[in-house]
């Protein structure tokens, strides 16, 4: 299925902000902003939830920390116990450097993981880019025209008027 | 913002009560007297350190709120006076006085008492003209609108950086470590930065929502500036930990007599229980607390893990300073109260005192404007 949009480039981040709180307060329906660099306040402005990807960095730390701390146990002190200084098998303290590196380790590699899966970037997968100028110093508002109230020369108008340097409507395909 | 009328009181209450222990049982009222004077001390050298850091970044986030800690290192005269007490009494304090035999080589040469006074006077002396050439300075750019008087600050907060990272590793190593003067830990100076930061930390947003509540910074400070300073209140009680646990590990694993007596004099009876409420109070609670970012953003909810972090210092520090002198069985005592009570008043009174002095937000610093609209 295709579907047509109105995309609007802009020169500057702060016009970009503006342009999409204005959008945003007029109900078209946002496709997706594109930016160089992560603009600040650019989530808020175009009304997107909180990440989820936080839950996954906890619930996995946590796993991989309690994970380490079995492990370690198991090895040191039920599998094949080795005296060290005289300590005890299940020595706690001697644990948590490895238990700590462990858990940074899988919060840190599942975050990443987790965001590469929910936004779908997998090696070989084809880039969708609005326009080349986003890669560079550009950025790119991207509109749904969703319906037949949609009127493309008064929203044209409006991303004029915060600035845009171009604007144009093209037909693209959907993902599946 | 109306001044704390019976902080005054407060404080003369808590300083009667010293003075009682003083006379009943010297070394237990002098121990809670250093763990008081530390602690206020903390809290000045804190205010000048935030500063200084900020301008040797220079980050424009924290202009807002900037008098705060500036105003927060108001209490140096009076921190470094109640250090001054405690030293006064140096030979009750520090047995090191009448041990000197006990000692050799470098040892015996650092632990000498007129050098060790002189060089507790020249660090008071450094820590208190820096601080006031840097809040000068600062308040000075409100009336003459010079924005080059920023780059003149800058130079002295570096000056400052450099400086204090060894006076204060000194201090700690003079003031608390020295105690017990066979024992030794080399990154203790770090720990009690550590737990000086994050305290400090805690303070400065306890104060920025009462502040802001009052009336003085309701329109400047917002939950930007709360989320930024949760992010470092988590990020200092974490290092607090980190290095907690560098200290602890390393004296577990070597298991030698003359380290390891630190640790099982504090882990003993009545030391025991308070030995893990002090990592719950500055690492546990703060850490999974401040995780979610709603807390970090609402004042009132970030304000009551300042406080536990703030009476978590109070506990780390009367850990390290008290054990030494009380044995297996203290008694907690008045003075104990007193000294607790009437430092904490008299940060109230001396912070209110100096915060008024000049405008509550700094109209003609350049970065202003940028740190009322910021966005984490």
């Amino acid at each position: 299925m295709t579907r047509r949009v109105m995309v609007g480039i802009f020169n500057d981040e702060q016009d970009l902000l503006r342009v999409t709180r204005a959008v945003r307060s007029q109900g078209l329906p946002i496709l997706d902003v594109y930016a160089p660099y992560a603009v600040h306040g650019l989530d808020q402005a175009m009304g997107l939830p909180p990440s989820r990807l936080p839950w996954v960095c906890f619930a996995l730390g946590l796993s991989g920390a309690a994970l380490k701390v079995w492990f370690e146990y198991w090895t040191t002190a039920v599998d094949w116990p080795i005296n060290v200084g005289g300590k005890p098998w299940d020595s706690l303290p001697a644990f948590v450097p490895i238990t700590f590196e462990v858990m940074v380790l899988f919060a840190g590699l599942s975050t990443v993981f987790a965001f590469f899966l929910v936004s779908r970037l997998y090696p070989g997968r084809k880039a969708v880019i609005a326009n080349k100028g986003t890669t560079n110093d550009r950025f790119a508002l991207v509109i749904e025209e969703a319906d037949a109230a949609f009127d493309p020369p008064q929203v044209q108008r409006l991303l004029e008027s915060y600035g845009a340097i171009e604007v144009y409507e093209r037909a693209e395909e959907e993902a599946a | 913002m109306t001044q704390c009328r019976w902080c005054i009181g407060l404080a003369a209450a808590g300083g009667a009560a010293v003075a009682l222990g003083l006379a009943v049982s010297p070394q237990s009222a002098l121990g809670s007297l250093l763990t008081a004077g530390f602690w206020l001390l903390g809290m000045g050298l804190f205010g000048i350190f935030f500063v200084s850091v900020q301008y040797a970044s220079g980050a424009s986030w924290s202009v807002a709120f900037k008098r705060v800690p500036e105003a927060m290192s108001s209490v140096l005269p009076a921190g470094s006076a109640l250090i001054a007490a405690v030293l006064a009494f140096a030979p009750v304090v520090y047995p090191w006085v009448h041990e000197q035999d006990h000692f050799t080589g470098f040892k015996r040469m650092w632990l000498d008492l007129p050098f060790f006074l002189g060089r507790a006077a020249l660090f008071l002396l450094i820590w208190w003209v820096f601080a006031r050439v840097i809040v000068r300075y600062s308040r000075l750019q409100d009336m003459t609108r010079d924005a080059g008087l920023t780059g003149r600050i800058t130079r002295v907060c570096v000056g400052f950086l450099v400086v204090f990272a060894i006076t204060f590793s000194l201090a700690s190593f003079d003031w608390i470590m020295s105690l017990e003067p066979h024992w030794y830990s080399t990154i203790f100076a770090i720990y009690n930065f550590a737990g000086m930061f994050s305290s400090g930390l805690a303070a400065l947003i306890l104060l920025l929502v009462w502040l802001r509540r009052t009336g003085p910074l309701r329109d400047f400070v917002n939950e930007e500036h709360f989320h930024d300073l949760g992010k470092l209140l988590f990020g200092f009680t974490t290092f607090w930990m980190y290095i907690w646990f560098s200290q602890y590990m390393l004296m577990w694993y070597a298991n030698i007599t003359e380290e390891t007596v630190y640790y099982i004099s504090r882990i003993q009876r009545f030391w025991g229980p308070l030995f893990l409420l002090n990592m719950i109070l500055n690492w546990v609670f703060p850490f999974f607390a401040l995780l979610p970012k709603r807390v970090k953003r609402t004042p009132h909810l970030i304000a009551r893990v300042a406080g536990v972090v703030l009476i978590g210092r109070w506990l780390d520090l009367y850990l390290m300073i008290k054990p030494s002198s009380a044995g297996a069985n203290p008694s907690f005592a008045i003075w104990d109260a007193g000294a607790l009570i009437g430092s904490a008043a008299l940060f109230i009174y001396l912070f209110q005192r100096a915060y008024r002095q000049a405008a509550p937000v700094p109209m003609a610093d350049p970065r202003l404007e940028e740190s009322l609209h910021y966005h984490n």
